[in-house]
């Protein structure tokens, strides 16, 4: 370890306790971040340790990963260098809940699932709803804007996120927003927190609105023949009146794979729609209905799952992609995104270019966001990366030339090398950049994981 | 550089129609809604991203300040040429360019009416949901810069909410192309951070807006009350219970007074206010919904509820609210918006509170309210040509403001900061985080051209000389 670094650490012990900074291989080895390896990794206790952390890896000059529950570390290009991870999850304390007001703050390492949790015993949600939700912390929910298949009907983090308390790359905290759902007091900061990465400061506390929690729920699984059917009654949902919570597109892998928890019998090629319902017993019972003769004179088939077994099924299409469940050093997720309308090309172009690149792909879209998820996993020869990567630079140009994008969530370093990992990102990157220099000076917080280099 | 070079520079770029400096033509752009006024050097109306450009480059070049200007409603004087220089008038670039109602977007230019666009969507079974009370004479890049809300806002959100993508003039005249019809772009959310920067971060020429289908029902019901705090409590009473209607809206009693003798729509004027309460979405269970919300008003003292039968009756029950800020020019020459919000259920406390300002300023203070957002809106009535009068409404608003902040709220929840507010961004903020925001101010804009000596306490005093 170099002299500062070995300096830094004593400090580090100093201000978060010995037990809570770890150095040597053996210790660090999990917190890599695609082959890069920390030297410390530091779990600080309390915003006010994080802060003083912060200064005391700026005034050396170590560049620092911020880690919640891990589950977006795949995200992003490879940092330029790693020296500090600052984990997050002590911090994973309720600062204020105020169930009259549908309001609540807390810690940026607690949990997601955990909140909703406590929400729960008052009938409340954060209707948010990415995968993993028992990993996702607060803070990387916002950091890397993490959302579920619910956005259909809620939204994202920035639809919910009321105000934000953060670390700035040189260890000033500062607050932005507040708790009241209108507020035009100056700039909206919190936007330039969402999806940034921890690239301009790390996000230490939190405070979301809130919804009552439906009083009923339900699912509607819709089997089809092939992508065409099943894009068809998709389109045909988004002109009707209905309002369903969530719209997942699934292609035949995708289908394939959950068929036996889900106890569909579908055969090879089949494709479904999937989706949720929730409100009123009157509008839920309706849509279900409503969902059931669209699917079937869409020429598919249809089965209702009442509210006991439609929150586990959708459970498990949620975390379909999951790192965790899909384990594989092999695995490229990308999110591809489009115009609403231009979803079912989209997810199309995914499925050919999987087949082009000999991969086995699995697709879930977000049919009525313009979302799609799409998982690459090698064939039985184990494929090289030179076909991989033009396959995926292949589906990026048709997504960019349709006015959306492809990014990668996970992939295996080699590829990341040959691929960047954020496409094209527009006019905006020189302010971008100018941001990041005003911020972060010297590139200490993620360097080199964000869009163009940032 | 001369003032006739500068103007003669602006000729160049829109033509000299297009160019005003006569005294007369400037005084019409001294002033918006709130109390402070400063002529601005030149006016120009533009037509194009390209003509925006090229005359912000024309004043970097001379170095001038440059404020964009639509429908003139800000309420809290974002649009008044403080330091001088030039007022950029976008209300000719209004047209819708495209709309796509399958993939949910409508691209248009800012100088667009809020309302124009609704009507526009209507036909086709669309809508763009932020509904803010001006929206007849507010455009949407107004809407852009103020990050306006409206009555909807409890339910569907403010208008950053339904923003896609936006072309922006940056202060240096450089265009730039953010977001747009797909969600999530790579990169800073720089959308979200320009939406709510009041024209201090440069002007946006192009809008992507999010629409959505039109509710296939909706309910609007009246509530009357012989106290504010039922009207009050019955809110949060509704909200405990489940539900979210699209709107709560609050009227006290000399709102109704003037605007039943403004524009006639049957509310009661011994009352002590009026619940306007709509829920919308699939209309299966919009009628229990409405029987529910019956209840719980009449369980804490409403002493009538009225459905709306039809949309004539809906649409009166609607005039009477937006027709409010208009209908309280009756009961004096001027008045100062507030635009504090609290969490909701302070809202029994807030009015209480901003009673006592009145009193103890001897002022008269009507009350508008977004109540199921926490949105107060006291309109403190008084004479311009009292200059006694002015200074007392200037102290009662900051108290207001103050008030706002010490129960949990903030200073502005949809009229922006502005002029009027800069000092009481000290209220809901530290040093720290106003300075944060004036880096991203210096990043954006480091001539400090666009709309300077806005909404960030500086070492300059506001003065409120008319």
């Amino acid at each position: 370890m170099h002299a500062d670094l070995e300096a830094l650490c004593g400090q580090l012990e100093a201000i978060v306790g010995q037990e809570h900074v770890a150095a040597g291989v053996a210790r660090t080895a999990p917190f890599a971040v695609d082959g890069v390896l920390p030297e410390l990794v530091v779990r600080p206790g309390t915003q006010e340790e994080v802060s003083r952390v912060v200064a005391a890896c700026a005034k050396v000059g170590a560049a620092m990963i911020p880690w919640g529950g891990g589950t977006a570390m795949g995200m992003g290009n490879a940092p330029q260098r790693a020296q500090v991870v600052i984990q997050l999850e002590r911090l994973d304390r309720l600062v204020e809940w105020d169930p009259a007001n549908l309001c609540v703050t807390a810690e940026a390492g607690m949990r997601l699932t955990a909140l909703q949790e406590i929400l729960a015993r008052d009938r409340a949600i954060l209707p948010l709803d990415p995968p993993a939700g028992h990993r996702v912390t607060l803070g990387g929910l916002v950091a890397a804007n993490q959302n579920g298949p619910g956005r259909l009907l809620y939204g994202t983090v920035r639809d919910w996120l009321l105000g934000l308390r953060v670390v700035l790359p040189d260890g000033e905290r500062i607050h932005c927003g507040g708790r009241v759902i209108k507020n035009v007091s100056g700039y909206d900061m919190n936007k330039l927190f969402i999806r940034s990465m921890g690239t301009l400061g790390i996000v230490t506390e939190a405070t979301f609105k809130l919804l009552p929690m439906p009083r009923e729920r339900a699912a509607v699984i819709g089997l089809f023949p092939d992508l065409a059917r099943a894009w068809a009654v998709a389109q045909e949902v988004r002109a009707s009146f209905l309002l369903p919570e969530a719209l997942d597109l699934l292609n035949p892998e995708a289908v394939s794979l959950l068929a036996p928890t889900l106890g569909l019998s579908a055969g090879a090629g089949t494709c479904a729609l999937a989706v949720a319902l929730a409100g009123s017993p009157e509008t839920v019972e309706r849509q279900a209905r409503d969902f059931t003769a669209l699917f079937e004179t869409g020429g598919g088939t249809a089965r209702s799952l009442p509210i006991g077994q439609a929150g586990p099924a959708w459970n498990t299409i949620r975390n379909l992609l999951d790192g965790a469940t899909a384990a594989n050093p092999a695995r490229i997720l990308c999110k591809l995104t489009t115009p609403i309308a231009l979803t079912g090309d989209l997810v199309a172009a995914a499925c050919r270019a999987g087949q082009a690149g000999g991969l086995r792909t699995t697709v879930v879209a977000h049919a009525g966001s313009g979302v799609i998820w799409a998982q690459f996993l090698p064939g039985m020869e184990g494929e090289r990366e030179a076909p991989v990567a033009k396959a995926l630079e292949g589906l990026r140009q048709e997504a960019e030339a349709a006015g959306g994008g492809l990014t990668l969530h996970d992939a295996p370093p080699p590829l990341k090398r040959q691929v960047d990992a954020w496409g094209a990102p527009g006019d905006g990157l020189d302010m971008m950049r100018r941001l990041k220099a005003e911020f972060d000076p010297r590139g200490l917080c993620n360097p080199g994981r964000f869009v163009g280099g940032i | 550089m001369t003032e006739k070079t500068f103007v003669e520079d602006l000729r160049q770029i829109v033509g000299a129609a297009n160019v005003l400096d006569g005294a007369v033509d400037l005084q019409l752009y001294q002033y918006d809604g709130f109390l402070v006024e400063r002529r601005p050097d030149a006016v120009v109306f533009v037509r194009t991203t390209e003509e925006v450009s090229r005359v912000v480059q024309t004043c970097n070049k001379h170095g001038r300040p440059f404020v964009p200007r639509g429908g003139g409603t800000n309420l809290t004087g974002g649009t008044i040429p403080f330091s001088g220089g030039v007022v950029i008038e976008m209300i000719r670039m209004n047209q819708i360019l495209e709309v796509d109602c399958a993939s949910l977007w409508a691209r248009v230019q800012p100088g667009l009416f809020n309302l124009e666009l609704g009507n526009a969507l209507a036909p086709m079974g669309y809508q763009f949901l932020p509904d803010p009370a001006s929206q007849k004479a507010a455009t949407l890049g107004g809407n852009i810069a103020e990050n306006a809300g409206g009555p909807h806002c409890f339910k569907y959100g403010v208008t950053t909410n339904h923003i896609l993508g936006l072309t922006v003039v940056l202060p240096d005249g450089k265009v730039v192309v953010l977001g747009g019809t797909a969600p999530d772009p790579s990169g800073y959310d720089l959308t979200g951070l320009f939406v709510g920067s009041e024209g201090t971060l440069g002007i946006c020429t192009e809008l992507v807006a999010k629409i959505v289908r039109l509710p296939e029902g909706v309910k609007t019901m009246l509530a009357i009350y012989d106290s504010i705090e039922d009207g009050s409590k019955t809110v949060s009473a509704i909200v405990a219970a489940g539900m979210v209607p699209a709107t709560l809206e609050m009227m006290d009693q000399l709102v109704i007074q003037a605007v039943e003798a403004s524009i006639h729509c049957g509310l009661p004027l011994d009352c002590a206010t009026v619940l306007l309460i709509e829920v919308d979405g699939l209309k299966d269970d919009l009628a229990s919904q409405c029987k529910a919300i019956e209840d719980l008003c009449l369980a804490h003292g409403a002493r009538e509820v009225r459905v709306a039968k039809d949309d004539a009756e809906r649409n009166m029950l609607w005039a009477g609210r937006r027709g409010a800020f208009g209908a309280v020019a009756r009961l004096a020459p001027s008045f100062l918006v507030c635009d504090g919000t609290v969490p909701r259920t302070a809202l029994p406390e807030a009015v209480r509170k901003v009673a006592e300002v009145a009193l103890k300023y001897d002022l008269r203070i009507p009350n508008v309210f977004h109540a199921g957002d926490g949105n107060l809106h006291p309109l403190i009535l008084f004479d311009w040509r009292d200059a006694d009068q002015k200074a007392r409404v200037v102290k009662a608003g900051m108290e207001i403001l103050a008030l706002c902040a010490s129960l949990g709220g903030t200073i502005s929840g949809e009229h922006g900061v502005g002029l009027e507010k800069m000092e009481a961004m000290r209220l809901v903020m530290s040093e720290a985080d106003i300075q944060t925001q004036r880096r991203v101010k210096q990043t954006f804009d480091p001539g400090n051209l666009a709309n300077p000596g806005k909404m960030f306490p500086a070492a300059e005093e506001v003065s409120c000389a008319r």
